[in-house]
């Protein structure tokens, strides 16, 4: 008998719909073949799917098996149709009866026929929506991420056996309401405090402008100024995501597996810091079936290059046009991927290779050749990305130890406070522009009537672009952080002082 | 007796010892040792309304391993394939039947080809 299923793929960040045809012949040798350009993962399913069934206390048809994922021409992947073709081999010899109306079946069976934690539920269910499909069975440890798409129910699976008793409507599962998961929010704590960070409020001002706006920065200092202190301690001020953002920053996490188990839509910013060898592929994403890199899983959020200037150059090179578009397209032989790619780089490098240049107290031994090789890893193209560069200088270190009592710093979580404020405007100006949230992301063409410039402060960019040679994109750009500047002294115009402050983090004194 | 002569006589004795076993549960031999230019078959049995392929394998004493370690799955498509091309050339017992398949019978004696144990698994393939 022949049975089909519906289950899903996905493209990118786009589900397919996949059909699971299942058919057991009555005639010929026992056996269990899949087709359709099923890859290792979905071929050993034949070994989950058969002792799942067995396990779960239903007979095994000894006859012909043959399954077919449909459409045959795309790759499919992933554990995900275990689900779909125990289902489908149930109904096909007569065990249980699918239901009237096309739902959709996704998930990884375990040996002993229940449900593990499966990737991709989010885009399934935006799926469901898109296609009118009103029932879902999936996974209880991903079903939350589902049940935040309305209008579909989502029913949770435990295992085999409790499906096909709902299947066959002895003992029904309760679809899934809506889960609030708001505790999920206050997990992962960021390491540092800006508290706990003395001094470099030039720094700190800069890193908060940065965060507000959305724009890109670059810390040079010598070592154990605190430059990765400083910035592993940005998490502690990030706004949270709107509800826009979580839904683009939850299906990248999906497709890639990370959500844990039980969670539901991203809430938190993602923060990323790769190691400096990390690939190309590993950073901008790509493999022969493109899977998102760090830029992507960073999207809306923070990815943090330490030691900039050690990451390979073709590495580096490759984010030019991510850093420009907020996307990254990614083309392969098996077809075209575009990832969404809009984050904020906090980069931080030392000055040389000694890493002393320019300091205070010790000296560079650096020759100049060196430094020359150092800094040219760093290319014009992607110094002239960076909207903010700052140099932290080397802690006195006779400051760390005054009394903090006295001089304490402020707290992250009022910092904070004032991102979100200064966030909530930018979310204002931009209400009807689509997949537009803060400074950092406007277009050009969005300058003129978003952010407007008084006659001083216009005279003194002007005068500053002539006189250090700015590249357009840098004027577009400063026009973009003074932006920021402004809001976050909620004034409606930019004014000279924004300007120059803006110029300030821009110009450095040796360019 | 060389090798090749007391393999090929514990290989008719381990046949006889599975069709007797298996006429034993009703089973109706089809053929015995059947034979083409792909390799043989040991037996074709009928069962009710399936039609069985039986793999034998006797072992003389435990010394160097079980039968049941002997049955590997290139044996196994091997058997399927001269299966495949024997129900090809016989039409009449490939519609006479609808269900297919392989069975495997070990077999374990001792040093006197006094049977110590038969062991019959179902659907192999």
């Amino acid at each position: 008998m022949l049975c089909k299923i519906s289950s899903a793929s996905y493209y990118g960040l786009q589900a397919v719909d996949i059909d699971v045809e299942v058919n057991v012949a009555e005639k010929g040798f026992p056996g269990f073949g899949i087709v359709g350009l099923a890859s290792k993962a979905v071929e050993e399913a034949r070994e989950r799917v058969k002792t799942a069934i067995i396990n779960s206390d239903f007979e095994f048809p000894m006859a012909k098996i043959t399954i077919n994922l449909a459409p045959a021409d795309l790759p499919k992947e992933g554990a995900c149709y275990d689900l779909p073709m125990a289902v489908g081999i149930l109904a096909a010899s007569g065990v249980v009866n699918l239901p009237q109306k096309k739902a959709y079946f996704y998930g990884e069976l375990s040996l002993d026929g229940s449900l593990r934690h499966t990737r991709g539920v989010f885009l399934l269910a935006l799926l469901a929506k898109e296609q009118g499909v009103e029932d879902i069975f999936v996974p209880r440890l991903a079903a939350n991420e589902a049940c935040v798409v309305e209008g579909i129910n989502v029913f949770p699976v435990d295992n085999l056996k409790n499906l096909i008793r709902h299947l066959n409507k002895s003992k029904q599962i309760i679809p899934l309401r809506k889960v609030e998961t708001e505790d999920l929010e206050s997990v992962a704590e960021p390491e540092f405090d800006f508290e706990e960070i003395d001094g470099q409020i030039q720094a700190k001002r800069a890193l908060e402008i940065a965060v507000s706006g959305g724009h890109n920065i670059l810390l040079i200092g010598p070592p154990g100024s605190g430059k990765t202190m400083l910035s592993r301690a940005i998490p502690g001020i990030m706004p949270s995501l709107s509800e826009d953002e979580s839904l683009e920053v939850t299906k990248i996490f999906s497709v890639t597996g990370n959500i844990p188990p039980g969670g539901s839509v991203v809430k938190r910013r993602p923060f990323r810091a790769p190691h400096h060898t990390t690939s190309m592929a590993g950073l901008i994403g790509g493999g022969s079936n493109p899977k998102p890199g760090e830029i992507s899983l960073a999207h809306r959020g923070v990815l943090f290059l330490d030691e900039f200037p050690e990451f390979s150059r073709s590495s580096l090179e490759a984010m030019r046009q991510p850093l420009e578009d907020g996307t990254v397209a990614i083309a392969r032989a098996s077809g075209r991927v575009t990832y969404p790619a809009r984050f904020i780089l906090v980069a931080a490098a030392n000055p040389c290779p000694c890493g002393y240049l320019g300091d205070s107290k010790k000296e560079c031994k650096c020759s100049v050749h060196q430094i020359m090789n150092y800094q040219r890893k760093l290319s014009g193209p992607i110094m002239d990305r960076i909207d903010m560069h700052i140099n932290v200088p080397s802690v006195d270190v006779n400051k760390l130890f005054l009394d903090k009592k006295t001089n304490p710093g402020e707290k992250s979580a009022a910092i904070k406070k004032r991102v979100e404020q200064t966030r909530m405007i930018q979310r204002e100006r931009f209400k009807g522009f689509e997949h537009l949230y803060d400074n950092a992301g406007m277009k050009n063409s969005h300058l003129k009537s978003c952010a407007k410039l008084t006659v001083d402060a216009n005279r003194l960019l002007k005068q500053a672009v002539n006189k250090f040679g700015l590249s357009a994109r840098t004027y577009f750009r400063l026009i973009k952080v003074s932006r920021t500047i402004a809001d976050m002294a909620n004034m409606a115009e930019i004014g000279e002082a924004q300007v120059a402050e803006a110029l300030q983090y821009r110009i450095r004194s040796d360019n | 007796m060389t090798g090749k002569q007391r393999n090929f006589i514990k290989g008719k004795k381990g046949e006889l010892i599975a069709k007797e076993y298996l006429e034993q549960k009703g089973w109706k031999v089809i053929e015995i040792n059947y034979q083409n230019k792909l390799g043989e078959i040991d037996l074709i049995m009928s069962a009710k309304d399936w039609l069985v392929i039986v793999e034998v394998k006797l072992k003389v004493t435990d010394k160097y391993g079980l039968p049941e370690e002997m049955i590997k799955k290139e044996k196994l498509t091997k058997v399927r394939k001269i299966a495949e091309s024997y129900l090809m050339v016989k039409p009449d017992i490939r519609d006479k039947f609808k269900k297919y398949r392989i069975d495997g019978v070990c077999i374990l004696t001792d040093d006197n080809f006094e049977v110590v144990s038969i062991n019959h698994y179902e659907n192999l393939y």
